[in-house]
């Protein structure tokens, strides 16, 4: 690396020109090695989208062609037509998380606002006795989940995913941080002028608040879209699979189509890529903002 | 007073909808299965029996519980180990790159996708005799390259690179966070007492970001307890029972031998060390952060 900056700083205090243009060759060969770095990094996805578009013959070619030869789609089109169509998995998918992620955001956003907001005795044990859900793992509640979805008939059953799914304990901690970051004295004179806690709620901190819903509604989408664990437990028909559990299925049918396979996971991955490249911003910032404060 | 009541009334219907849900999903199945635990039922058959402490003892004579205690421990060394590349990344990327959002796209985007679809394509460069890994192995002189996913003794740190690489961003995030609000006025200080680059990472930023590290790797170690799916699409717990980590160990007991008593029991274990963890964060943020 740098032998020293010592020798730097008098250089830089004496004349800007020449040691900028020195840190620049420092600068741009982090650049270079950052980006090799970054490309092992994309690999998978590089290597994963190429594949699904090249000839049985070419996928384990070494050294690889990144560019297949003759590009086909008919990987693509046997995963999104036929019996197990990806059409299907979609629309199930697509289902569950819009529903969850309107409903949790909302329920969230409500309680978030009781907790941050108003007063009420108990309100900081009940709190501290959801922050302590959130130390149970996932694997305590699914046996009793099973149990009591198959006494009351939603097991395999989209309900079985949708109705826990409209409760997001990690979205209320969320809000509430959100809500208690925003100054007390502006829902003071609020109330002073009359308005109640709804109006409140619904005229000044939710919009307020809509970048943190946002980050809530953006991650809270894409848990539920990648949800796998929850699906495998408690859905068994192939018509009611989600995305990853049809993913699964065709990779365990077809297990020697490697480019079946790779189309089918750039299927389920694509849409993710996507929405992550438009609402990044606010993904980064729920993830820090929730992070950094919590 | 009155109108403290009606405040008091207000505040919980706010709550309400959301409690019902807390309710119904998360608190009454938690106390049930805290009840099942010492029980002996089996949903295949229909009696249920109180037995004590019977799933516990059973437990800790239970050569895979062990196995699996200790696949859980290779698999969280995955969490430090992506800590320390991501607090490399971040402190490149903080200063010292051209084209820096496009970097941080590349290096976050593993994180934002599903790791149950993207661990099927390692699953394809891991493939020992054609795989890319191999092949580009084999192409610099190993002429044995390891079996990774295949073989026992090199399943786990297979899945270990997966999750490193799928942390990587997540914890980039933090740190490029935590690293804005270095203040300049500290790393100036430090270059003209004539500190090397090296030394004021070691001795000024990474103390600063303390805080951050503590975080990334509690919350890193109790994610990484909570999750399965990863592993389960690509090996089931395989080859033998060298990737069963003990969060897949509660589902392989509910699921595929239907012993709930014994899974519920298992599953309490996962929690017991998870409240640990937690534990340590909440003393340890006083005692071992730099603030």
């Amino acid at each position: 690396m740098k032998p020293s900056s010592t020798a730097l700083a008098p250089a830089a205090a004496a004349g800007s020109s020449r040691s900028k243009s020195r840190v620049s060759v420092g600068k741009l060969a982090m650049t270079l090695l950052m980006i090799a770095a970054g490309l092992l990094m994309i690999l998978p996805f590089a290597w994963m989208i190429s594949t699904s578009f090249k000839s049985p013959s070419e996928v384990f070619q070494y050294p690889v062609s990144w560019i297949p030869k003759a590009p086909s789609l008919q990987h693509h089109l046997k995963v999104w037509t036929g019996e197990d169509s990806f059409v299907r998995y979609y629309y199930n998918s697509l289902k569950i998380a819009v529903i969850c992620t309107i409903g949790a955001t909302f329920l969230a956003a409500f309680a978030a606002y009781g907790f941050a907001r108003t007063q009420f005795k108990g309100r900081n044990q009940l709190f501290m006795l959801y922050l302590s859900m959130m130390m149970v793992p996932p694997q305590v509640l699914f046996v009793p989940k099973f149990i009591l979805f198959d006494k009351i008939g939603i097991y395999n059953t989209h309900l079985a995913l949708i109705l826990p799914g409209l409760f997001s304990i990690f979205g209320v901690f969320l809000l509430r941080q959100f809500f208690m970051s925003i100054p007390n004295d502006i829902t003071e004179s609020a109330f002073i002028d009359g308005a109640g806690h709804f109006r409140i709620f619904f005229r000044l901190l939710v919009p307020l608040a809509k970048p943190a819903i946002a980050t809530l509604a953006i991650l809270d989408f894409s848990w539920m879209w990648n949800d796998y664990e929850n699906a495998l437990v408690f859905l068994l028909d192939r018509e009611l699979y989600t995305v990853p559990l049809g993913m699964q299925n065709f990779i365990l049918e077809f297990n020697v189509d490697y480019n079946g396979m790779m189309a089918a996971t750039s299927a389920s991955i694509v849409p993710m890529i996507v929405v992550f490249l438009l609402g990044q911003r606010y993904i980064i910032q729920g993830i820090t903002g929730s992070a950094v404060k919590g | 007073m009155n109108w403290n009541r009606k405040q008091g009334l207000t505040g919980y219907l706010f709550i309400l909808p959301n409690m019902i849900g807390v309710i119904l999903f998360f608190i009454i199945p938690a106390l049930f299965s805290l009840g099942m635990m010492f029980t002996n039922y089996k949903y295949t058959s229909p009696d249920i029996k109180f037995t004590g402490l019977d799933n516990l003892t059973r437990l800790f004579k239970d050569p895979i519980f062990y196995q699996s205690l200790e696949n859980t421990a290779i698999f969280l060394a995955a969490v430090p180990i992506s800590i320390a590349l991501a607090f490399f990344v971040a402190l490149a990327l903080n200063q010292n790159v051209y084209l820096k959002s496009m970097l941080r796209t590349m290096y976050f985007l593993p994180y934002i996708t599903s790791g149950v679809a993207v661990s099927f394509v390692w699953m394809l460069l891991f493939q020992p005799s054609q795989g890319i890994i191999n092949n580009v192995l084999r192409s610099i002189g190993i002429a044995n390259p390891p079996g990774w996913l295949s073989t026992t003794d090199t399943s786990m740190f297979a899945i270990d690179i997966i999750w490193i690489w799928f942390l990587l961003g997540y914890n980039m995030i933090i740190y490029l966070a935590a690293l804005q609000e270095v203040p300049q006025e500290m790393l100036e200080a430090a270059r003209i007492d004539g500190a090397s680059r090296w030394r004021t990472v070691v001795s000024v930023i990474f103390p600063l970001v303390s805080p951050s590290t503590f975080l990334l790797l509690i919350t890193g170690l109790i994610s990484s307890m909570k999750t399965f799916g990863m592993i389960q699409a690509v090996t089931q717990g395989g080859p033998g029972n060298s990737t069963t980590i003990l969060s897949m160990y509660v589902y392989q007991n509910a699921f595929r031998y239907y012993e709930m008593g014994y899974a519920s029991a298992i599953s309490w274990v996962l929690f017991a060390i998870i409240f640990i963890i937690t534990m340590i964060q909440w003393v340890g943020q006083k005692k071992w952060v730099h603030y």
